[in-house]
């Protein structure tokens, strides 16, 4: 079915460049300097399959037709299955590219050291709750830490009124919404969890699964839309900004989360991108790096870079010039990178948030690609 | 015709036991691939052992009893720049695997369901055969192979959409009285999905296995007994209990094994209601997994390991899975063996 689809797609592509009568030579080819990296429309007709992390996949679908309108010969194919598949399939070859939530680990890229992260976009997580009338809450990761343990089971419990001074808080039992199965945001949630609060730290951790606490009531959901659907009264949900719309149509209250420096923030463009600018001051040259409970009196606390794994020695210089060429634009300001395409995820720009010197790291990384 | 056909087949039986040198072309054929079909079940069952174990070794190593007696799961710290090493076995840190809570969830959902199943199939197929006339059951019991041919994804979509939020909106509050007399039914029904749920669906599951089960071999219990009972001024319910009852009661033990073990590896219905966390639930409402739906539900996650701790662990979740069932079917052939004592001719095909 899925090669079917990427032969289809393939066969499209090839299809268009005998309608442009062969003009396809490659068009912005720069040498000398080391970066950025070579890019442009291959000579033949490349087919990059991505396979991976269901967060990413609304993104990268955005993609297909500007790039292909801009780079006839290069088609994305992407298609969802988890991030766990975007990391074994890029390992394996299945695909080109494995679109996933957290980085690969050092000890994962010395096994495979052909891999390579790179980053594409930013995303964050928001902590909803379903309380009608209160459109907002003020929230930390101990007392969330706590809801979560079932030491703080009512919403009007002293430990939240302290934060919230001015709100009538009322005594509905806290329901906390939790993914099933094994998921990136419940990486990234616990994370935070585990950076606040040190019981949860040394008790139920942090990892794609965890063994929640008993929590009377507590409820579960498949996915962030699906967080968003089970959020009933009462209810508070850790949710990928992604679904952050969905949120709101939903009537569902964000909370505001305090950081490392106290203050109280909701994920916005501008304070991911000062959790980015200040967890991305510099960075490991394998890229792999964590963004959750950064310092900076801005920095939203629940963040992460979205990566997709690629295999830097590919088997045609073609394949190779088509994935450099895909991921430049992809991070490019004036290509992929528009509020236009990122604005529905609520994802951040690169450029927009990264220091300077990290971007070319990046870049430096994707010229790394050859074939 | 099928009589003559049996009779063919009888004698085809007879003629080989005879002598070899009168065999046809056909009839070596026949024996070489009969040969070889029959060695295939057996064969597949070996070899997805013995891969499941192989595959399950390292984590056998590295968890050793503590993945029977461990309520702890997770598959660590996936993006740790170091991994840890226990007996020879490497993992990522924090990786722990300790399944109880799965081996409870499973018994847990299959045994309750059992328990609804057995007596609505066995009662309503009584009804069926004993009082409802014959054309109205005939129509009736169509009803019943039909049910045991829909998908179980089906199931699962209807649980989770329809049921799931009907019971806790309308019947588990009910329930929650019961909390009086057995503290697990006690405190917040939840919103559909959890244990309960996964029970009553599983139930709806295998009540046409069970049913159909039985139905067969109530065509089987003499008419003369019956009529022998019924002649020496039994009543209708007097019959069931002292002639049809005992004659198949070996078949609905094997019947319910049936059920049970269709219950244990249910998984895609299972996954979607039982709201698939990793939680011993706080009550009977709360939700839980069980091992199929934990292993469909996590493989992404273990993919993401690479030193390939996560995903051994869950082969050995599996190769369990496959001793549990086995070990119910066996424990159903001894069952039924101790209790038909060798004389009843039905209930021996498990």
């Amino acid at each position: 079915m899925r090669t079917g689809l990427i032969g289809g797609i393939a066969l499209i592509g090839t299809l268009a460049v005998v309608a442009c009568g062969g003009s396809s030579s490659p068009t912005a080819t720069s040498s000398g300097t080391p970066k950025p990296a070579t890019t442009g429309n291959p000579t033949t007709a490349v087919s990059l399959s991505e396979s991976g992390s269901s967060l990413l996949l609304p993104f990268l679908q955005e993609l297909v037709a500007p790039l292909t309108a801009k780079y006839p010969n290069i088609t994305l194919a992407p298609s969802g299955g988890g991030s766990g598949k975007g990391i074994t399939d890029a390992i394996a070859g299945n695909s080109l590219f494995g679109g996933t939530d957290a980085y690969l680990s050092p000890s994962q890229l010395s096994a495979n050291p052909t891999l390579a992260n790179i980053p594409i976009a930013v995303s964050a997580q928001g902590v909803w709750f379903n309380l009608p009338g209160i459109t907002s809450l003020k929230l930390t990761g101990d007392v969330i830490a706590k809801i979560y343990s079932g030491t703080i089971t009512k919403w009007n419990d002293p430990a939240i009124a302290a934060l919230n001074s001015g709100v009538t808080l009322p005594a509905t039992t806290i329901v906390p919404l939790v993914r099933q199965g094994s998921s990136g945001d419940t990486f990234l949630f616990t994370s935070f969890l585990s950076a606040t609060n040190s019981t949860w730290s040394s008790g139920p951790g942090f990892g794609t699964t965890v063994t929640w606490p008993k929590v009377a009531g507590e409820g579960s959901a498949a996915s962030n839309p699906g967080m968003v659907a089970a959020c009933h009264t009462g209810c508070i949900a850790y949710i990928g900004v992604s679904a952050t719309t969905a949120a709101q149509t939903a009537k569902l209250g964000e909370a505001m989360l305090a950081n490392k420096a106290g203050t109280y923030l909701t994920p916005t463009p501008a304070s991911i991108a000062a959790a980015v600018t200040a967890g991305a001051a510099s960075i490991p040259s394998n890229l792999a790096l964590s963004l959750i409970y950064q310092d900076g009196a801005q920095s939203y606390p629940i963040v992460n870079f979205e990566y997709l794994v690629v295999n830097t020695t590919q088997t045609s210089s073609d394949n190779a010039l088509a994935i450099r060429t895909f991921l430049e634009w992809t991070i490019d300001p004036n290509g992929g990178s528009t509020a236009a395409f990122l604005g529905k995820e609520n994802f951040v720009g690169l450029q927009a948030s990264v220091p300077a010197s990290v971007f070319s790291a990046i870049q430096a990384k994707i010229a790394t690609i050859t074939g | 015709m099928i009589s003559a056909r049996a009779d063919k087949v009888d004698a085809g039986r007879a003629d080989h036991r005879l002598s070899n040198t009168e065999l046809t072309r056909a009839d070596r054929v026949l024996r070489a691939v009969s040969g070889v079909a029959s060695i295939v079940p057996t064969g597949i069952l070996v070899v997805i052992a013995a891969v499941m174990f192989v595959t399950a070794l390292p984590s056998i190593l590295f968890s050793g009893f503590s993945f029977f007696t461990g309520s702890v799961f997770n598959f660590g710290n996936l993006y740790a720049t170091t991994t840890i090493t226990h007996n020879g076995v490497q993992a990522p840190p924090h990786a722990v695997y300790g399944v109880l809570p799965l081996i409870a969830g499973t018994l847990a959902t299959s045994i309750i369901a059992l328990v609804l199943a057995v007596p609505i199939s066995v009662g309503g197929v009584l009804m069926l055969s004993e009082i409802i006339p014959r054309k109205i059951a005939d129509s009736m019991a169509v009803f019943l192979e039909l049910l045991a041919g829909i998908p179980s994804v089906v199931f699962g979509l209807w649980g989770v959409a329809v049921f799931g939020p009907f019971l806790s909106a309308h019947v588990f509050p009910a329930l929650t009285a019961i909390g009086h007399v057995i503290p697990f039914f006690k405190g917040p029904v939840g919103q559909g999905q959890g244990l309960l749920t996964a029970s009553l669906v599983l139930a709806v599951m295998i009540i046409p296995i069970v049913a159909s089960t039985t139905r067969e071999l109530l065509r089987r219990v003499p008419i003369l007994a019956k009529e022998g009972s019924l002649a020496l001024g039994m009543t209708r319910y007097e019959t069931v209990r002292v002639v049809t009852i005992p004659y198949i009661r070996t078949g609905i033990v094997a019947a319910s094994l049936l059920g049970w073990a269709r219950a244990l590896g249910e998984t895609i219905a299972v996954l979607l209601i039982i709201g698939d966390i990793y939680a011993v639930p706080s009550n009977v409402f709360g939700n839980t997994s069980t091992i199929a739906a934990w292993i469909a539900s996590t493989l992404d996650g273990a993919f993401g390991d690479t030193t390939g701790a996560g995903i051994h662990a869950l082969a050995e979740l599996g190769l369990l899975l496959l001793a549990i069932s086995l070990l119910t079917n066996f424990a159903g052939r001894l069952v039924v063996r101790k209790v038909s004592g060798g004389v009843l001719p039905v209930g021996r095909g498990v």
